[in-house]
């Protein structure tokens, strides 16, 4: 048998092991050294029937997590192009609004690399005049950008699907806005007399009766319908 | 599956726009997830999201293959999602909302509601750090190695953050029946 404070020692070490001894993930090692303990030690037992019931619960408990819509994606495709392509344009201006970016380029350069900054400049302006006829106004308005940034007001998607949705009673706003954010829809309008919203959600690859299916699973949603004409 | 997520993350890394899908949809419903646990904060997540996917397009030539790509990429998600809290912070006031009770409901769907509830109410009394390692553990089902990685920090904080975490949440929890017994710990 070991002693006391050895005891205690290995309790401690092995209570601290604990939930990791329920969710499995131990190494061999420690696992046996656990399960050598747990022979002799009631509390260390009764711990375990609590992190297994903790461990049960959360799961129980699963938030809905929304669907992938592919709205999202697209999003995020076109804040990285726009990224991509800004990065690109601010070495473009930096080049060529002398005033403001070779200015702050100066500024934070230093001298010896600054001096070699200009010949390097120098050549490269002189070189992109033998292809640059027309001078560029630095003041001309930006041209028309060829993508969408987030910020952008955003134009009406090319194709978007309208549902009809009635929540059930007592649902938080808070849940709304979930629901919502899980299908990227957005309330065009209601709730109508019979509390009914009108919901715009991008139409994509997935199926509208994808979007309709996960909606008359949750809870909170009451009647989820494709929406025929306007309300 | 490791492997080819490691491959994907190469691929994304030598900015492959199909393999950066694929990626995401094999991780953005679980990202989400992970972000709204450990945030608490619905308003925030779809914003931290986009920051994590966009930080592994453009750090994937970064991820070196010594941990799992999961690991890697809950790690990004994890720091992301504490930094955007703290900008944020404080949380929208205390107490969350008791949860509306509709009659008509089958008993075990209001059972499940209550405790959901009052389990999300005793996460909330948790720190963001406490609350990652318990979520990570028992809902994620992560070694304590990798939460470790995950986080950033030394194992031995990692069982401090778990041991301070069940500690709090046996105060709180008993009514539910999940802290069964006084269940005192050497300290």
């Amino acid at each position: 048998m070991i002693d006391g404070k050895r005891w205690e020692r290995l309790h401690k070490r092995v209570w601290d092991l604990l939930p990791w001894y329920v969710n499995g993930t131990l190494a061999d090692g420690e696992r046996r050294t656990v399960e050598l303990h747990l022979a002799e030690c009631l509390r260390c037992r009764e711990e375990i029937a609590t992190c297994q019931r903790l461990g049960e619960t959360l799961q129980q408990t699963r938030e809905i997590a929304p669907m992938v819509h592919p709205a999202r994606l697209a999003r995020l495709m076109e804040r990285i192009e726009a990224e991509e392509r800004d990065s690109r344009r601010g070495w473009r201006d930096a080049l060529l609004a002398p005033g403001r970016g070779l200015a702050s380029l100066a500024r934070s350069t230093p001298p010896l690399a600054r001096g070699a900054l200009v010949v390097q400049l120098l050549l490269l302006v002189a070189v992109t005049g033998l292809f640059v006829r027309s001078p560029r106004q630095p003041a001309a308005p930006a041209p028309a950008p060829e993508y969408q940034t987030l910020s952008e007001s955003a134009p009406a998607p090319a194709a978007v699907a309208r549902l009809r949705l009635v929540f059930a009673e007592r649902t938080t706003e808070q849940e709304v806005r979930d629901l919502l954010l899980g299908i990227r829809g957005q309330i065009v309008s209601g709730p109508s007399a019979l509390g009914v919203y009108t919901v715009e959600v991008p139409a994509g690859p997935d199926p509208l009766e994808k979007v309709l299916a996960h909606l008359r699973a949750q809870p909170r949603v009451s009647l989820a319908e494709p929406a025929v004409g306007q309300l | 599956m490791t492997e080819t997520e490691t491959s994907l993350l190469h691929r994304i890394a030598a900015k492959d726009r199909k393999a950066f899908e694929a990626l995401y949809h094999r991780y953005d419903r679980r990202l989400f997830a992970f972000i709204l646990k450990l945030t608490r904060r619905a308003d925030l997540v779809e914003e931290i999201l986009n920051d994590v996917l966009l930080a592994i397009w453009k750090g994937a030539g970064g991820y070196d293959a010594r941990s799992r790509p999961s690991t890697w990429i809950f790690g990004i998600a994890y720091h992301k999602a504490l930094k955007a809290v703290a900008r944020r912070e404080p949380e929208p006031s205390g107490e969350p909302e008791a949860e509306p009770v509709d009659r008509d409901e089958p008993e075990s769907l209001l059972a499940r509601r209550e405790l959901a509830t009052v389990l999300g109410r005793a996460l909330r009394t948790l720190s963001h750090e406490q609350r990652a390692v318990v979520e990570m553990t028992y809902y994620y089902g992560l070694s304590y190695q990798e939460i470790a990685e995950v986080m950033g920090c030394p194992v031995n904080t990692v069982k401090t953050r778990m041991f301070h975490a069940r500690r709090r949440l046996r105060e709180i929890l008993p009514t539910m029946g999940i802290s069964g017994s006084a269940g005192q710990e050497s300290t």
